[in-house]
């Protein structure tokens, strides 16, 4: 049906749209050749009459119809409509041709009428809205066309007779002309009466130009002309068709088998199942079922489900909402059972919620929760860390408060409660010195200058300074000049000196004596100045001393708070100094402050410094441990909770990333701490180990001894110091016992 | 015996004396059989009046399983012949003599089989002799001795002992042979070192001594040349009969090796032409004498405290340090990360390990978990275990080819004797 040029072609189509898949060959056909046409319709017409011959040959026709529509069967019903178009198109197709001529002329004059513009534009109305009236229509200019004067027929014939070309003129009652046909409108006039296309120039009967190139191609296609057969209903199929109309009137074929229904069935079968959609389109999802009635609600139930007196007064002790909404009771019979007081209420509430209740489903997310941790490297990839303990320094009789690793790592120094610093060999556990200090050692710190082996002890009041004698005869000497009290040079003038450098009173060493408790010692790097915190001092808490001049100064005016810990930045000159809830950050050759961190800890317990200088962690009193990058932000890059108890101590490992927390809850927590010299990538940090081994000591109380506070000790582990080359940690506990961590 | 019990074909061989030599012939034995059953069937094929222990190898290795167990392990087939080649076990030592010290023995050197020495915290060395009587102590240090070499000896009567201490200097003792008890006084100081000398060995040749310290540098020293010696011998008696206590001759060292980055804490001058040393810094070194230049380093994962060379040829490099692993490491293959056996046992640090000086097999251990391990390098599994000190054990050596010594933090000086050994 694609080619719409063709005329006859579309007078079919026009007929035969409400037909079935049978009408389509007869269209082809038509379209393929007019030839064929007559052919054509005489085969349909032998085929309509040995259709009628068949069902004469039977004896009912109609009702063999009557019967096969009777059937309600689905097969039935297709078989018939398959015969009916049969029928039907054969006498389709015979009225279409037959209408076929009086359409072409139809098409024409329309075709004709578009390709003259009217003069008229009154549109296609009946003509006869004008009939009284002087005009006929309007112009484009709108103005009124005049009706032509009637002529009388004597006129009109004479006017006729005498003009030559009259008899190719047509009237325009439309525009009120006469129109003189042109000698291409009179040929195709004359074309169309013979049957023929209107316009000579269409050739619907060109020569078939074959496309395809046949030499040597061995292809299949065959040039054949179509078989007529393949255009015929078949006679066969119609035959057997009648057949098996035969064999169901005769009830030869049974089409359909009464569906058997199944004797047992699931009563509650499809209650699990969820009909996703119901038939108005909604989702639907199911009341929740009622819980089945067990056991123990029976009127008679077994003994083990009838709860004792004690266990009935045990319901009244529980919140509403836990308490058993039915209580099992047993009766001699079921007559004894009253009535259910709740029945009413609860069918109520049941009721209310399967039809109040809104129902909606729940999506849940399908994580894996292993997938949303970050993906951190695994312990094992990153040794060595201390893992195991394998030498213990026993020795001291209190616990042990503070410990401190000499810079080649040959020497640990110790200072404990019971008075008295030791000096150990780190590699046997030796101990190669012990001074008895005569009061609580709060602090000890060695000189991180290698050259200058000079510790600094923090007791009670004062600051003490010794040599450990381990240094070679050229450094014992300078170390003796050094601890040797310089005469005061400038006698006492108005401004008396902060503190007094004197002569240790039974050791060889200096004393610094303060006002207050000296808690925290520190040196600076370079080993010549180190800072004293007393955090009792108010505006004297923090002092810094020099070795080599024997002088103290005190740089701050006043402190924000309780002075916690100071440090010194490892290469720059910057000090850090931590009270309860910040840590400032002071440029001592600006002498201003620099940076102020703001930790969010309750309080800020101890401090260490990486050694690049710009990653600061912090322990605090709220077992919280918190990284700072302070090229980052002023605030905590990471904090993490990982103690239970307060923490006492965190330490950096001078070359190896690594960093340790100590706390009361007797455990030492290693971690991965990687500072990347990348600006661009932040800190790495991943827990390693836990280490636990100390034993739990006596938590000394913050006596008041000598009108002076003295800081309570902790009863777990109170301070850890890594091994200054080996990826070792130091732990001393209150249980008076140093441990070495080894990896 | 179980009727059901399966049997596997075992021939024995030995290399062993004629006395101790079994038939030739395979023998059908029960599965189940360990080294004490089959060192059994051996004592009675022998018929031997006292039963001697025997051990067996297989393959090279000593058999620490049962028959069907080594089957397993090794694959092999039930009907195959085992070869087993057995060998004198080595019997559990024996307690010699134990003798209290001062303070903690750090050190003790068991070279000449004609004494004993020993070093303390005490800063004391002495010399005990074998009947366990006290010779000589070397009176002259300020501070703990931490290991002891011996030089050999100029002349029958004394020999030449090297002490290292942690008083920063090295000290030559000529320490007489003869059973005597005297206090000694140095006769020659090494200074140099600016921190504690950690270690101490003494050339074959016995003219140098290289020394190992905290300040992470290789000392080399030389003893003395021969005539320089008898000057100073000379002078030293004048000295002596002066009783000027300075007038100990000065040496200072003719070089010194930095490459190490930590505490050097064990040396070994196995022959003339090379040093091997291990430090804190993981990795021991070997050094060209000659040239001064380091030919191989190797790195470990730990700290190493203890080294000794040893096994065929002086190939195997035994290393001990921050971790209860004994680490056998062979130098002829240069470049290796793994070393070629790790034989773990101990529960704490390793403090000393020595080959023993004859056998390339039988090594020893000290560790500070107190215990004193011998090892035989064809078996996982030590030998012998000796519960040796109550506190850490912190040196121990061959003395005279069957005795082990042992010092350490419980003050004692001990002796143990493996008996009897036939080291191959």
């Amino acid at each position: 049906m694609a080619a719409s040029d063709d005329d006859a072609l579309q007078v079919l189509s026009g007929d035969d749209q409400d037909d079935g898949a049978y009408s389509s060959d007869f269209e082809e056909e038509e379209a393929d050749s007019g030839e064929e046409e007559a052919d054509l319709d005489e085969e349909e017409g032998d085929f309509d009459d040995e259709d009628e011959e068949d069902e004469d040959s039977d004896e009912e026709d109609g009702a063999a119809d009557g019967n096969v529509e009777a059937n309600d069967s689905a097969n039935h019903e297709e078989i018939r409509e398959a015969l009916l178009d049969y029928i039907g198109n054969g006498n389709a197709g015979a009225d279409g041709d037959e209408e076929s001529d009086d359409r072409e002329a139809a098409d024409e004059s329309d075709s004709s009428e578009d390709e003259a513009p009217p003069r008229n534009t009154v549109g296609e109305i009946p003509l006869e809205f004008y009939k009284d009236e002087e005009h006929i229509g309007y112009d484009r200019a709108g103005r009124k066309l005049k009706k032509q004067a009637r002529k009388d027929q004597l006129d009109s014939f004479l006017d006729r007779s005498d003009d030559p070309k009259d008899w190719h003129k047509v009237y325009d009652e439309y525009n009120d002309e006469y129109v003189e046909l042109t000698k291409e409108e009179m040929g195709m006039i004359s074309r169309i009466r013979q049957g023929k296309l209107p316009h000579a120039e269409v050739d619907a009967y060109q020569p078939y130009v074959d496309w395809f190139d046949w030499d040597g191609k061995g292809h299949p296609l065959s040039n054949a002309p179509e078989p007529k057969r393949r255009f015929i209903p078949s006679k066969w199929e119609a035959k057997k068709v009648v057949k098996l109309v035969r064999a169901l009137r005769k009830g030869w074929i049974k089409l359909d088998k009464p569906k058997e229904k199944p004797r047992f069935y699931l009563m509650w079968g499809d209650d699990l199942k969820v009909n996703e959609k119901t038939a108005n389109g909604l989702a639907y999802i199911p009341a929740p079922k009622a819980k089945l009635p067990g056991h123990e609600e029976s009127y008679n139930p077994p003994v083990e489900y009838i709860p004792s007196e004690e266990e009935i007064n045990s319901y009244q002790l529980m919140y509403e909402e836990d308490r058993p909404k039915f209580i099992p009771k047993k009766f001699d019979s079921l007559r004894h059972v009253p009535a259910y007081a709740e029945f009413i209420k609860e069918i109520f509430e049941r009721c209310l919620d399967l039809y109040l209740c809104p129902r909606t489903r729940k999506k849940r997310l399908n994580i894996d929760p292993d997938s949303l941790l970050p993906k951190l490297p695994k312990p094992k990839d990153l040794q060595p860390y201390p893992t195991t303990c394998f030498l213990e320094y026993k020795g001291h009789t209190g616990a042990v408060s503070s410990i401190s690793a000499d810079p080649t790592g040959e020497w640990l120094l110790s200072g404990s409660r019971d008075g008295t610093v030791r000096v150990w060999e780190v590699q046997t556990g030796r101990c190669k010195k012990v001074w008895d200090m005569g009061g609580s050692v709060f602090c000890v710190a060695w000189n991180p200058n290698p050259a200058l082996p000079v510790v600094a002890i923090a007791v009670s009041n004062d600051v003490v300074l010794l040599d450990p004698e381990v240094g070679d005869e050229e450094v014992q000497l300078n170390i003796a000049k050094l601890l040797a009290v310089q005469p005061s040079t400038s006698e006492p003038t108005e401004n008396t000196p902060l503190i007094g450098w004197k002569r240790h009173d039974k050791l060889r060493g200096i004393q610094l004596s303060h006002q207050q408790n000296v808690v925290r010692v520190s040196w600076h790097n370079k080993g010549d100045y180190f800072v004293s915190v007393s955090p009792d001092g108010n505006n004297r808490a923090v002092l810094v001393h020099q070795l080599s001049k024997q002088q103290s100064q005190n740089p701050f005016r006043k402190h924000h708070g309780r002075v916690a810990d100071v440090l010194f930045h490892p290469a720059r000159p910057f000090m850090f100094v931590a009270t309860k809830m910040h840590v400032r950050v002071y440029n001592l050759a600006k002498q201003e402050l620099s940076k102020k961190l703001i930790t969010g800890l309750q309080e800020i317990s101890s401090m260490a410094l990486h050694s690049g200088g710009d990653n600061l962690i912090l322990g605090s009193k709220g077992a919280k441990l918190c990284w700072f990058d302070m090229d980052l932000s002023v605030k905590p890059y990471k904090t993490i909770k990982n103690h239970k108890e307060d923490i006492n101590a965190v330490a950096f490992h001078k070359s190896y990333p690594l960093f340790a927390s100590c706390s009361d809850d007797l455990s030492t927590h290693v971690f991965h701490g990687m500072v990347y010299s990348d600006l661009m990538q932040n800190p790495l940090i991943v827990p390693l180990k836990i280490l636990h081994g100390h034993q739990k000591g006596e938590r000394s109380p913050s006596g008041s001894s000598m009108l002076q506070s003295y800081p309570a000790t902790s009863p777990g582990v109170s301070d850890i110091k890594f091994h200054p080359t080996q990826p070792w940690l130091f732990t001393a506990g209150a249980d008076s016992v140093i441990k070495l961590f080894c990896n | 015996m179980d009727a059901g019990e399966r049997q596997v074909q075992v021939r024995f061989t030995t290399r062993l004396g004629s006395d101790l030599r079994v038939e030739a012939t395979a023998f059908s034995l029960p599965v189940h059989l360990n080294r004490y059953g089959l060192s059994q069937i051996i004592n009675t094929l022998l018929a031997l009046d006292s039963p001697r222990p025997f051990d067996f190898l297989f393959d090279g290795e000593l058999i620490r399983t049962t028959l069907e167990q080594l089957y397993l392990s090794k694959n092999l087939s039930a009907e195959s012949i085992l070869v087993l080649e057995y060998i004198l076990a080595v019997g559990p030592p024996e307690l010699q003599s134990s003798q209290p010290e001062k303070d903690w023995v750090s050190a003790v050197n068991g070279v000449n089989p004609s004494l004993i020495l020993s070093g303390s915290y005490d800063s004391f060395a002495r010399a005990w002799f074998p009947d366990g009587t006290c010779g000589s102590v070397l009176k002259g240090h300020s501070d703990a001795i931490t290991s002891i070499a011996v030089a050999g000896s100029s002349n029958d009567t004394d020999l030449d002992v090297i002490t290292s201490s942690k008083d920063k200097t090295l000290r030559l003792w000529k320490v007489p042979l003869k059973p005597s008890s005297s206090t000694l006084s140095s006769v020659r100081i090494f200074k140099g070192h600016a921190a504690s000398v950690q270690c101490v060995a003494a050339s074959p040749s016995n003219t140098q001594v290289c020394s190992g310290s905290w300040d992470s540098t290789i000392k080399l020293w030389k003893i003395d040349s021969e005539d320089e010696d008898n000057e100073d011998e000379q002078a030293l008696k004048k000295r002596k009969l002066d009783g000027a206590k300075q007038s100990i001759a000065q040496v200072t060292a003719f070089t010194t090796h930095k490459e190490h980055t930590q505490c050097v804490a064990a040396l070994e001058w196995p022959e003339d032409r090379y040093i091997f040393s291990a430090s804190w810094d993981h990795s021991f070194r070997q050094w060209d004498v000659e040239t001064s230049i380091n030919t191989l380093t190797m790195t470990c994962s730990k700290a190493l405290h203890c080294l000794s060379v040893g096994g065929e040829g002086s190939s195997l490099v035994a290393t001990g340090g921050a971790d209860p692993v004994l680490r056998i490491w062979d130098t002829r293959m240069p470049g290796t990360v793994v070393p070629v056996l790790q034989l773990t046992s101990h529960t704490s640090w390793i403090s000393a390990c020595k080959w023993h000086r004859q056998s390339p097999k039988h090594l020893l251990t000290s560790s500070y978990d107190g215990t004193v391990k011998m090892w035989d390098i064809r078996s996982k599994v030590p030998l012998q275990t000796v519960e040796a000190h109550k506190d850490k054990v912190l040196c121990a050596d061959w003395w005279r080819e069957d005795t082990v010594v042992t010092g350490g933090a419980d003050c004692e000086f001990k002796l143990f004797k493996y008996t009897p050994i036939e080291w191959l």
